[in-house]
């Protein structure tokens, strides 16, 4: 039993508890922010020690790789962000804000569990971890919207763990072995007319899609995301659209590529059920967007048909030669660029909801005005999510988009780019409403200084992403390249 | 393959006529005369101890007993993990003392949010 490559986790599982702890003892709740974030930054201190190393933990069951740790510091930036633009918000649940911070924290945790765990069991305990912490979250604010938005999260979160379970299970018993390196040996052995005539295996393969298809919010699991979306608090709409969707990427990437990876005739196979998920998934969330008026479900549908962008990326990871790990580190770019344009754009949107009061897009009218700096960052956030530069949206989808043309999957290609003009049109309707509307009153909207320093980390992010991808592309294909055991 | 499961088959079949039988024995044996037939209150008795309920059964209880019942589920869930370890305390040693004293300190930490919101003053 080897501790310290458990040590990222564990500080944060110990920040988690005196957060909960302190919060009963202490009168002044900006402590808790405080601690949070340095809870979160001794964590990614820890992973960071530990880049570079390739080994499994614990019989297997958690691998401690750079593709692991990549996703760990990913969740811990999302964390951290998210807590600095809960600094506004938080005033509007003044009882539980301890909870409220350690439940991001936990959630984190399981998150960054999820994207190091080796083995089916370990993966459902880690996702449950996250799921449970984000049903209670979704639910915070307590008034109807926000509690029917925590039970439909939970009740479908539940079914689809259900469905997950059973794809595991009958995995397991196709195979006799939950460690994914080994279930990789039995699919082998078994062959091509093995598997043929094994449909229980093919079928628990299935389900295992179906269950994280729920998570990333793919078409056709994708039924919770507006109701969850426009209930749950901003801050926590943000978090479940950035991380809870990576975490989702981070364990399909690790199942489907350590699991089902190889000979090429499998990976084919779920490379085309992606590629279908992919096509339907684009094709609805843009098309469900256009029509919305409120900002938070449209940034759901949005969420939907980001997902389906990313779909496009696992499909030609399938499609081409799975051994080659350039479309991984796409995959994993994409998460990068998505995240941050899309945290940047909730970030400013909890600032202006929470002074004029309303998720309405009409009555974001004329905000160039009252915040011009907030509407700036909104702005350059919407046009890196349409994929246009100088942001990193078109470096994520140009890299994206090049890995499945090189995979032969050019059919696919131009639908995803004929749905990237669709999705122009319902971003560039916010960013019309903003600049060209009038305002609705001269006030300005205030915002804290935690929340510029999140949204100005945000933006640059997507502009050092857009203009300089070189870095972060590297060290994708790093931390992909040493996805080992 | 199949064959495997017929085990799990002939425990159903057994199970079915055992259920079956349990229930026939009383009515055969009642109609052999081989149990005498003398009822009174007291064996017609809804509880043998215990009494009778006053009034409908389906009252609504106070929504505090949950909180109750949660802190005894972590005392439960303590008991149950303590035992095993209080008697191989000699041949688990140190490794294991400290790991119940972590675990004991989780379940601390759970008693000591139960009383900081106050949920044990019965208001």
């Amino acid at each position: 039993m080897n501790l310290e490559l458990l040590a990222p986790e564990l500080s944060l599982a110990a920040t988690a508890v005196v957060l909960i702890l302190l919060d009963l003892f202490i009168e002044r709740k900006g402590v808790l922010t405080v601690l949070s974030i340095i809870g979160l930054a001794v964590s990614a201190g820890f992973a960071i020690a530990l880049w570079g190393t390739s080994q499994a933990a614990f019989n297997g069951m958690l691998s401690v790789d750079n593709f692991a740790l990549f996703f760990k510091l990913l969740f811990l930036g999302i964390a951290a962000l998210i807590i600095l633009a809960s600094v506004d918000y938080a005033p509007k649940f003044s009882r539980f804000q301890g909870e409220y911070h350690a439940l991001i924290v936990l959630s984190a945790l399981g998150m960054m569990l999820m994207a190091a765990s080796a083995e089916l069991i370990t993966i459902y305990i880690a996702l449950e971890l996250a799921s449970i912490s984000l049903y209670v979250l979704a639910g915070f604010l307590k008034d109807p919207k926000s509690t029917e938005s925590s039970i439909k999260y939970l009740l479908l979160g539940a079914t689809s763990s259900a469905v997950l379970l059973y794809g595991m299970a009958l995995v397991f018993g196709s195979t006799g072995t939950t460690q994914l390196a080994e279930i990789s040996q039995a699919v082998q052995n078994l062959g091509a007319t093995g598997v043929g005539d094994n449909p229980a295996l093919m079928l628990g393969a299935v389900l295992l899609i179906a269950g994280f298809g729920f998570k990333i919010a793919a078409v056709p699991f994708q039924m919770w995301v507006p109701d969850v979306y426009e209930g749950a608090p901003t801050p926590i709409t943000g978090y479940l659209s950035v991380a809870s969707k990576a975490a989702g990427f981070a364990i399909i990437l690790r199942v489907f590529f350590s699991a089902f990876g190889t000979p090429e005739w499998l990976s084919m196979n779920w490379g085309l059920v992606f590629a279908a998920l992919a096509a339907i998934g684009m094709t609805v969330g843009n098309i469900s967007a256009l029509p919305q008026i409120n900002i938070k479900r449209m940034f759901g549908y949005s969420s939907i048909a980001q997902a389906g962008y990313l779909l496009v990326g696992l499909a030609a990871m399938g499609v081409g030669a799975a051994t080659s790990t350039l479309n991984q580190s796409t995959v994993m770019f994409f998460l990068l660029s998505y995240s941050m344009a899309n945290l940047g754009a909730f970030i400013a949107i909890i600032a202006i909801t929470n002074k004029i009061n309303s998720d309405l897009i009409e009555d974001f009218s004329g905000m160039s005005k009252r915040a011009p700096v907030l509407a700036l960052g909104l702005t350059l956030c919407l046009i890196s999510l349409i994929g246009m530069p100088p942001a990193a949206g078109f470096m994520a989808k140009f890299y994206i988009f090049s890995g499945a043309v090189q995979s032969d999957l050019l059919w696919l290609v131009i639908i995803a780019v004929i749905n990237s003009v669709i999705s122009a049109f319902y971003y560039l309707r916010v960013v019309k409403v903003m600049w060209l509307g009038e305002p609705a009153s001269t006030e300005k909207v205030p915002s804290s200084g935690a929340l510029r320093v999140a949204l100005a980390i945000t933006c640059l992010g997507v502009l050092f992403l857009g203009i300089l991808p070189g870095l972060a592309i590297k060290g994708a294909e790093f931390a992909a390249k040493m996805f080992g055991s | 393959m199949l064959s495997d499961y017929g085990f799990v088959g002939l425990f159903i079949i057994v199970a079915v006529l055992f259920s079956l039988l349990l229930i026939i024995l009383p009515v055969v044996f009642r109609y052999l005369k081989l149990v005498p037939h003398n009822p009174n209150a007291v064996k017609n008795a809804t509880f043998e101890c215990g009494m009778e309920t006053i009034g409908k059964t389906w009252v609504q209880f106070n929504f505090r007993y949950y909180f109750y019942a949660l802190i005894f589920l972590a005392l439960d869930v303590l008991v149950a993990f303590i035992y095993p370890w209080a008697v191989n305390v000699r041949d688990l040693g140190t490794s294991g003392f400290t790991a119940i004293l972590i675990f004991i300190a989780f379940i601390v930490v759970g008693y000591l949010y139960a009383w900081r919101k106050r949920v044990l003053e019965w208001k």
